[in-house]
């Protein structure tokens, strides 16, 4: 599911934001993106951080700029549970006993 | 007079072993025991004579009694003890075949060998001893896959054991070595039902040290059969390698009999879900959240067959909800979005789910859910099972070329080919039903009865073109091709000659 790339995700506002709010927050972390600001370099989604690049940012503006798409994006976005800033807690490993065969007289 | 005793313990002690052999139970225990103890006394009788025959200074008789009397004796605990864990490949495969391991004893000397491999040398020499023996049998394909495992290819080495199974020449030696290897790796992978079923399928031989893991397994996996904390301590004091399965014994017993969830009853996600939703104050989730959820969840988690069930029926609750399509319709008419948007929008989804769904249940090998009637269900069916077909339809046309590229391939490369081919016919028909079986097998059996005939007529390759046929008739038994049990029939009733005599199955 290409829901880390979502274009409200990418550009780090809601489902609910009008065309004008988009516009602005793109202009804003094209911006950010060309002076190298840190904190515009990832972006928050249901998954965890992901990497911005501005390539994707001007993606993402084209994407909502065509209703079809936005409606599809809209679909998803305002369904997912909310971003994660921080990346997703790993599942346990399963109860392996690593080197028990070996221990038990069997290579390797 | 001295040699009557020997003789006869001799006799009592593979007579243990033989019925130890064919037990799984708590007689296990009781034929070990005798095994064991006519072992010592053979050795104390062998050394008697030895020390006898040196006070009356016939050292050089002492010797020969010795090679004869003592050195078959302890020539398995060697193997073990000393041989194997240095490395001493020649050593083992001498060793083994002075063991009395009964019919054909360079077979089981080859696996040995194979199991006491630690390199390239190694792998070499004991490779161009198995060269030698032809036809394949199980031992060829024993030593073949211990060779593997040290090169550290676990899963071929793990898939050509389990071919074991299938190969009609039997060297009990050989399948309790296979046993102990696979139920060792199942241990070390924390797989205690996998353990548990090649157990129940193969029904082989079983060393000591695969007794007390099977007995550890039925302790995690709360089997009713589990052995109680005597038994278990008991089946540990016969195994070698106390040291490393003292702590395996004590996990097992801190497991309450039966305490343990058997697989394909683990907590469902509707259970889950069932239980969040009851929650007080809980707000009630409508689908689609409900259906991006799961959908997230399954891609996070391993993938298992509920949980896709689960994915699956909540996607196509959503796509086909009422509450869904009006939020739809209307966000068209809002966006000014073009006409039929609402509508495509939901068949993108459905195929974006799809793929989705359908690239991660091909990686877990699982099959499309039954009894799922919505777009992303049918979808994932059709997409699993025309994907599998086609390549398995490939692979089987792959490998009957074989046999026109003018290379004569080693045998044991042949029976790999056909293990690969088995295992992804196996997968492809686990997840894709019966439905998916009867569509794969006249083209697996088209190309099978022709590679079986040529490794039967052509390559002299009698237990593997037997086995071949054999699954061949299996699976038209499961599918009822009349005409191809037929022809099963008529190939496996050939006697098969192996070294261990012609076998009529």
């Amino acid at each position: 599911m290409k829901l880390a790339d979502n274009p409200f995700f990418v550009l780090g506002v809601t489902a609910e934001a009008s065309r004008i709010e988009v516009e602005r927050e793109a202009q804003k972390l094209l911006g950010m993106l060309e002076l190298g600001f840190a904190e515009a370099r990832t972006y928050a989604t249901p998954l965890g951080p992901r990497e911005r690049t501005a390539e994707m940012v001007r993606a993402a503006v084209a994407a909502l700029r065509d209703p079809y798409r936005r409606l599809v994006a809209e679909l998803w976005a305002r369904h997912a549970p909310p971003p994660r800033a921080e990346p997703a807690a790993r599942q346990p490993p399963a109860a392996t006993r690593d080197g028990l065969r070996r221990a038990l007289g069997w290579r390797p | 007079m001295y040699a009557l005793p020997y003789l006869l313990l001799q006799r009592l002690r593979q007579a243990a072993i033989n019925a130890r052999r064919r037990n799984r139970t708590g007689r296990y225990l009781v034929w070990s025991v005798l095994a064991g103890v006519t072992n010592a006394a053979l050795l104390v009788l062998g050394i008697t004579f030895v020390v006898l025959l040196w006070s009356l200074s016939l050292w050089w008789l002492a010797l020969a009694m010795i090679a004869v009397l003592v050195v078959p004796v302890v020539a398995d605990t060697l193997v073990r003890f000393v041989f194997v864990p240095r490395g001493y490949h020649r050593l083992a495969y001498h060793a083994a075949l002075y063991s009395r391991p009964g019919t054909d004893p360079p077979a089981y000397a080859l696996c040995v060998a194979a199991w006491a491999s630690m390199n390239g040398t190694a792998i070499a020499w004991v490779s161009a001893k198995r060269e030698t023996r032809r036809p394949l049998g199980d031992a060829e394909v024993a030593a073949t896959a211990f060779l593997t495992a040290t090169r550290g290819d676990d899963a071929t080495a793990r898939e050509l054991l389990r071919s074991l199974e299938m190969i009609v020449e039997d060297h009990p030696a050989v399948r309790e070595l296979a046993g102990e290897w696979l139920a060792c790796d199942a241990a070390e992978r924390g797989a205690w039902h996998e353990l548990l079923d090649h157990a129940a399928r193969a029904r082989w031989p079983i060393t000591p040290l695969a007794y007390l893991l099977e007995g550890i397994a039925e302790r995690h996996t709360g089997a009713p059969a589990a052995p109680g904390a005597t038994e278990l301590w008991a089946r540990w004091a016969l195994a070698p390698r106390h040291r490393a399965t003292y702590a395996l014994v004590v996990d097992a017993l801190a497991i309450a009999p039966g305490a343990r969830v058997p697989p394909g009853s683990p907590a469902s996600p509707e259970a889950v879900n069932a239980t969040e939703a009851a929650a007080p104050g809980a707000p009630e989730p409508t689908s689609l959240p409900r259906a991006v959820a799961a959908h997230l969840a399954f891609e996070a988690t391993p993938a298992t067959a509920a949980t896709l069930a689960y994915t699956v029926r909540a996607w196509d609750t959503a796509l086909a909800d009422a509450a869904t399509r009006s939020w739809l319709a209307r966000r068209a008419l809002e966006l000014d979005a073009p006409l039929g948007a609402a509508e495509r929008a939901l068949r993108d989804v459905a195929g974006t789910v799809t793929d989705d769904l359908a690239r991660l249940a091909e990686a877990a090998q699982l099959g499309a859910p039954p009894d799922v009637g919505g777009p992303v269900g049918h979808g994932l069916a059709r997409r699993l099972r025309h994907g599998r077909l086609d390549a398995l339809e490939a692979a089987f046309s792959r490998w009957a070329d074989r046999r026109h590229d003018n290379t004569q391939h080693p045998s044991i490369d042949e029976w790999r080919a056909f293990i690969a081919l088995w295992t992804a016919y196996n997968a492809a028909v686990a997840a894709g039903g019966i439905e998916l079986r009867r569509l794969a097998f006249p083209h697996a059996f088209s190309k099978g009865s022709n590679m079986a005939a040529w490794l039967w007529n052509k390559r002299e390759e009698y237990a593997l073109s037997h086995a071949i046929s054999k699954w061949l008739l299996s699976e038209a038994l499961v599918v009822g091709d009349s005409e191809a049990i037929e022809l099963g029939h008529r190939n496996c009733a050939l006697a098969i000659p192996t070294r261990l005599g012609r076998i009529q199955t």
